[in-house]
């Protein structure tokens, strides 16, 4: 097993690759570019162009370009060897002018903690909704499957569905009415990230949708398990009614639930652009959204690598989590 | 079961501990960061910092990097140049006490205040500002502004890296002049054709080398000195002369006559950033308030990206101090930002279109709304040169072509009911190109609206009516975004309505939009683009913006010999009433060329709170209301909400 | 209770292929009243959606000077604008009626919904299948393929592929829709091959499939005979969440600048989504709240239709509820 586990972590080397590649293509063959930032403002000369390109390497032919990111190449204005993607360099914004990608998503403020980056924020939310949506949604799940076709269910369904049929910008617009403006419970203005309570409105809203996607596939999942021989027989033995649930019905339920957390964590950390928006909130999905429509190449790249990297290490942790839960599930080879 | 709920459990701590501490346990503690509230005295209500909401968070905040206005917002806080603007967007005196050209107006000489220290006591002379203009010039540095000080002295040559003295250039220039010359002489010999195209592609590729440009780089036009026009005293350990306390002179020799130029002194560019911050910070020094040690009224205490700048008032300045602490916010989110001012959250916001309604039912709402004329014009700009294509596969030139349809076109505007129903009143109209409050602002205009006159010149075009046109499947190109949309829908209806004319939305990408109208051969037959001033000079609107050689009159196709004489006399004038009447005759002679369809300016629109007195606003300054004149602003701590 | 157990229902399976499975589902559906309620919500919706020509009181183009943000006649909002009775729900930003936009916006929001789901289902499920019944190299072909575009920022994909081909051919094709729908689809079947996969690898180890391998029943009947069907519940979850996932997704493309291109001709089929009009409501929250509210109510009443109809399909077409209540 730990050799399968091995031979799948060298294996997100070819898929973390592919995926530079086609966002290489895909990126470079949008048209504008890095400069094309405002039709309305004084626009970077000729000159100073000609300057630019040859220190981000815009001159040399496309190929060349893909291979200084992934490899290495040197700086025509430096004159320095630059290595790429595989030590870990992320290529200079092109935006922020001197600053690494990886400066700018991982490079906490001096004198802080990693958590305090743009990626450690966005861990630290996703994490928290991720929580919030387990929190609620696995128990609203069970209970609703218990109580199928009750007043109990209904309500269950109702909150699982409110959270997936309104957009978030507008899930965040009516919470900050409710609690800011009418209720007055909570200031609108975050005053610091440092406190608590400032995460409970954006890591709900970003939560939310995940909430409502966990507590109908444990529903279903629930559903599915009730009817088994194996929870008929528990029954049958007379086993109390808290340990059929637990340990026979739940254990079983809970396998496709299992497998959507990592994604569901993958795409929470960056999927929070509009999120951040709302309430402004210093995390990395608002640079990478940001840098698509300012054509900041290596930001959009490092982004991209970085989810990509996130989203495969949470699919492998989904099949190893398949393993350990799940005892039918052998791997072959 | 026991693995699986060990792993879930663990999963809702950690993330808990973590988003609560901000880093559990390994982390280091985070040092104490500078005080960021000022609390309220004993018998006030609120503490003395006026909280502005400043939108997005700038991408860079580097004074000879930056461009953009949230940029700008925070370097003009805890920086000042060598000029500056008073409220009525005259040019007064900065960090220089004085300033004079010498009578070709080819030489400009600042004297620099006596005494004039950074926030942290250090000696700011001449040299500092030497430095910083030399950066912005520096091709190292890369911004996006570096061409605004082109008029200095061997500054585009040091940027471009081509100079007309150096060899190589020399050279290839030479090349090229034998070989134009042979070919001259005889026209249908492709042989000698092919070897000027040669000698031209060699021309262009022609830059100075390495030992050349470092000279042209020494002999820009930039030179300080003590007063008395001795040379300022390089200290011997550092190597510059950044502690010459007499080094209060500083002349820029320019290579043509520029008598505005000391007003591009005032502007960002020319920021003094200390040296020592920008090396010691390496790349990355603008980041951190420790570097950015300025000399303008406030010092930036606190930095959190995204969350919020903290700027606390500089005993060190010159003039009027700030009374108070000031805070920006990034809230992009205009309703979120709307609430948070309803909360009393907020100081100052900007009022959307949307949120009008709603204020004006509400009294108290409507007495802290502050509407005044704004910076920017909007036209409707058509696209000139490039071919376009009719819906059956067909190309053809740009209708624009025929005055009568650009008359037309820009008669058959609505600019009123456009700012009455698009805009919500929150913008005035205008059929000029130099907005109201700037020099130079002339209301005569041949342009007003007149549905049935824009009929009529449609009919007395070569086209002879709308039919003809609407063959050619004319299409309105614009930036796809919500409020777009919505201008881009009104003035295509507009169009329809009184010109019979209809015109097909093409929305684009916003990126994707800038990019094609880059371009002279893809610029769009119809788009809507505006123009904000850098600066509060004719030169900035009318120079910049129109003469032909530049970017802007270039991509659309723009060229009116006659104009550009106008202006380049204008821009050498140094008799100011001269060079005004100059301008005014320019501006008219534009207007009766009709480029463009004039449509709005843009109106600044606020909500400030009652306890926040004495705003004095300039229509430049869009960042946040009364930004020109921080000192007259106070606080009145005892008054709570009404 | 039922008293089959599942290898009998997979011999029944064999030996009476699935004559009745429609049938008896469909009778089970019609007794569930949540179901029918969500199918009569959804057809309605359908209805409007075809017919938003007759439906409509207002040209929902028709811009009305002076009449912006009106708000509806039986709504006092917080501002001094007197309603019109003309319209029902109100005026938007340009005077326009938010009723009929609202009608005619159900056009994209329904299509959007609809067919990229029917994509990513047939795409995901054959997908999934295949790798998971194969397994082996195959298995590994696929779901390393899966990897790599899972890996994607969905964002980013949508985002690039909108920019990069809007103005070509595909991109013009049904004012582009049809773009939107292969982007919506090339990230989304992912989600379901994975689900599907995960249900194949606990289904082929249970009994009525080795029972149904033992009679001899090949390869393409075990899977699509035996497999799928048990397979369903979790699939129907799983589209009735994919699309209202997929009419918000519009919503939000059109937030960040590359949704479906505006339209001002009447003639037209899609003029307007739920999405845009959503957006251009968030904005104008305070001044009228039911430019955000009419189209939120919208898609929240379509999204719990397909739940509840997805729920009692599930119900209905899971093999061992059959001849059950």
């Amino acid at each position: 097993m730990v050799a399968y586990f091995l031979r799948r972590i060298l294996w997100l080397i070819p898929v973390l690759f592919t995926v530079s590649l086609i966002t290489f293509i895909i990126m470079r063959s949008a048209p504008g570019g890095p400069w094309d930032t405002d039709a309305e403002r004084r626009q970077v000369d000729a000159a100073t162009l000609k300057s630019l390109e040859a220190y981000y390497g815009l001159d040399k032919p496309m190929w060349r370009q893909f291979v200084a990111y992934v490899f290495v190449d040197k700086n025509s204005v430096t004159r320095e060897w630059v290595c790429g993607l595989i030590c870990g360099n992320l290529g200079p914004s092109y935006r922020q002018h001197g600053r690494t990608v990886q400066s700018i998503l991982f490079d906490p403020p001096p004198k802080e903690s990693f958590w305090q980056s743009r990626f450690g924020y966005s861990l630290r939310l996703g994490l928290t909704a991720l929580s919030f949506a387990v929190i609620f949604g696995i128990p609203i799940g069970v209970v609703a499957a218990l109580k199928q076709n009750t007043l109990w269910d209904y309500i269950g369904l109702f909150i699982a569905t409110s959270g997936i049929s309104v957009p978030s910008f507008v899930l965040a617009i009516f919470l900050i009415i409710i609690f800011g403006s009418w209720l007055g419970w909570i200031d609108i203005i975050v005053d610091s990230w440092r406190e608590i309570k400032y995460w409970i409105m954006p890591a709900m809203v970003l939560g939310f949708g995940t909430m409502a996607f966990t507590a109908r596939l444990t529903r279903s999942a629930m559903l599915e398990v009730m009817r088994q021989d194996y929870v008929r027989t528990a029954r049958a033995k007379g086993l109390a009614e808290r340990v059929v649930v637990f340990r026979h019905m739940l254990k079983n339920a809970l396998i496709p639930v299992v497998t959507i957390l990592g994604p569901a964590l993958a795409a929470l950390v960056t999927g929070s652009f509009i999120i951040e928006t709302m309430f402004s909130f210093p995390g990395m999905g608002g640079a990478y959204v940001q840098a698509i429509r300012q054509r900041d190449y290596s930001m959009i790249m490092g982004t991209t690598v970085i989810y990509a990297l996130l989203v495969a290490v949470a699919n492998l942790s989904v099949d190893l989590a398949y393993v350990l839960i799940d005892p039918r599930i052998r791997l072959e080879e | 079961m026991r693995k699986l709920f060990a792993i879930l459990s663990l999963l809702v701590i950690a993330s808990m501990a973590l988003a609560a501490c901000g880093g559990g346990g390994g982390a280091p503690e985070p040092t104490q960061a500078p005080e960021a509230t000022a609390a309220p005295e004993p018998g006030e209500v609120r503490a003395n910092v006026l909280r502005i909401n400043l939108g997005t968070y700038p991408d860079i905040i580097d004074p000879q990097v930056s461009s953009f206005v949230n940029e700008i917002a925070h370097l003009k806080l805890f920086y000042e140049g060598l000029t500056k603007f008073n409220e009525k967007l005259e040019t007064v005196p900065g960090a220089a006490e004085s300033w004079e050209y010498n009578d070709d107006a080819t030489q400009l000489t600042f004297h620099l205040r006596d005494g004039l220290t950074y926030s942290d006591g250090s000696l700011l002379n001449a040299e500092r500002f030497a430095y910083s203009i030399r950066r912005n010039i520096n091709p190292a540095t890369g911004g996006e502004y570096a061409s605004i000080t082109d008029e200095i002295l061997n500054a585009s040559e040091w940027r471009s890296g081509v100079a007309s003295t150096c060899d190589s250039v020399v050279t290839a220039q030479e090349a090229y002049d034998t070989a134009k010359a042979a070919s001259d002489a005889a026209p249908t010999d492709t042989a000698l054709a092919e070897a000027t195209a040669a000698a031209e592609a060699l021309l262009g590729q022609a830059v100075c080398t390495e030992e050349e440009i470092a000279a042209i780089a020494e002999s820009i036009g930039v030179k300080t000195s003590h007063a008395d026009g001795s040379d300022c005293a390089v200290n011997a350990d550092t190597g510059n002369a950044y502690d010459d306390a007499d080094c209060n002179t500083l002349t820029l020799t320019l290579a043509k006559p520029a008598p505005y130029f000391h007003t591009i002194m005032g502007i960002w560019v020319a920021f003094p950033a200390k040296q020592e911050s920008i090396e010691e910070g390496g790349k990355v020094w603008w980041t951190s308030p420790v570097f950015q040690i300025g000399n303008g009224p406030f010092i930036w205490t606190v930095g959190e990206p995204f969350v919020r700048g903290y700027f606390t008032p500089n005993a060190n300045y010159w003039g009027d101090k700030p009374s108070y602490d000031l805070e920006y916010r990034y809230i992009t989110d205009s309703a979120v930002a709307f609430q948070a001012y309803r909360n009393g959250e907020l100081d100052i916001v900007a009022s959307a279109a949307e949120d009008l309604p709603t204020i004006e039912a509400d009294p108290n709402l409507t007495a802290q709304h502050m509407l005044y004329p704004g910076a920017c014009t909007i036209l409707i700009k058509f696209g000139l040169a490039a071919k376009y294509t009719a819906p059956d596969g067909s190309t053809y030139d740009s209708p624009f072509l025929d005055k009568k349809v650009r008359e037309a076109f820009a008669l058959a505007f609505d600019a009123e009911s456009y700012s009455r129903d698009v805009n919500g009143g929150l913008s005035t109209p205008t059929w000029t190109w130099i907005p109201p409050g700037f020099p130079g602002y002339d209301p005569e205009s041949p342009l007003r609206f007149d549905s049935e006159a824009a009929r009529a010149a449609l009919a007395e075009s070569t086209y002879g009516g709308p039919e003809a046109l609407n063959a050619l499947g004319l299409k309105l190109t614009f930036g796809d975004t919500p409020r777009n949309r919505l201008h881009s829908e009104w003035l295509v209806a507009n169009y329809k309505e009184h010109l019979g004319v209809e015109i097909a939305l093409d929305p684009i990408e916003t990126t994707t939009f800038t990019a094609i109208t880059k371009d002279p051969a893809t610029f769009p037959l119809l788009a809507r683009q505006s123009w904000c001033a850098d600066y509060p000079d004719q030169q900035n609107w009318l120079s910049v913006y129109w003469k032909s050689t530049t970017s802007f009159a270039n991509r659309q196709g723009y060229e009116n010999l006659e104009f550009d004489a106008l202006i380049d006399q204008a821009d050498v004038e140094l008799d100011p009433a001269k060079r005004t009447d100059l301008y005014a005759q320019a501006q008219q002679l534009l207007l009766d060329d009709i480029p463009s369809a004039f449509g709005y300016n843009t109106a600044n629109h606020y909500l400030v709170q009652p306890w926040v007195k004495g705003i004095v606003t300039t229509p430049q300054d869009s960042d946040w209301p009364g930004s020109f004149s921080v000192h007259t602003i106070t606080i009145d701590t005892r008054m709570s909400a009404p | 209770m039922a008293v089959r157990n599942d290898n009998k229902v997979a011999e029944l399976d064999v030996f009476r292929p699935g004559r009745s499975l429609g049938a008896e589902a469909w009778a089970r559906l019609l007794r569930n009243k949540a179901a029918v309620a969500g199918l009569v919500i959804i057809s309605m919706f359908a209805i409007m959606a075809i017919f938003a020509g007759l439906v409509a009181p207002e040209n929902p183009l028709q811009i009305n000077d002076g009449k912006r943000f009106l708000p509806p006649p039986f709504f006092k909002g917080s501002t001094n604008i007197q309603s019109d009775p003309k319209f029902l729900l109100g005026t938007d930003s340009l005077g326009r009626d938010v009723l009929s936009r609202v009608i005619y916006g159900s056009r994209v929001s329904m299509v959007v919904g609809f067919i990229p789901t029917l994509i990513i289902l047939l795409l995901g499920t054959f997908i999934g299948m295949v790798s998971g019944y194969a397994g082996g190299r195959l298995d590994n072909v696929l779901m390393r393929l899966t990897d790599v575009i899972y890996a994607f920022p969905d964002l980013l994909f949508f985002i690039i592929v909108m920019v990069a081909l809007r103005e070509s051919f595909i991109g013009r094709l049904m004012n582009g829709l049809v773009l939107l729908f292969a982007a919506l689809a090339i990230v989304n079947w992912v989600g379901v091959a994975r689900l599907i996969r995960g249900q194949v690898l606990s289904l082929k180890q249970k009994e009525f499939v080795e029972a149904a391998r033992c009679i001899g029943a090949t390869d393409s009947r075990i899977m699509f005979r035996h497999i799928l069907p048990n397979s369903l519940g979790p699939l129907i979850v799983s589209a009735a969440f994919t699309m209202p996932g997929l009419i918000i997704t519009e919503a939000i493309l059109g937030y960040l600048g590359v949704g479906l291109p505006p339209s001002t001709d009447p003639t037209d089929i899609f003029i307007t989504s739920w999405g845009a009009l959503m957006l251009d409501g968030q904005s104008a929250i305070n001044a009228q709240p039911f430019l955000l509210l009419s189209p939120a109510i919208c898609v929240a009443l379509i999204v719990l239709a397909f739940t509840f109809l997805g729920d009692g399909l599930r119900d209905a077409l899971d093999p061992r509820m059959r001849g059950t209540q």
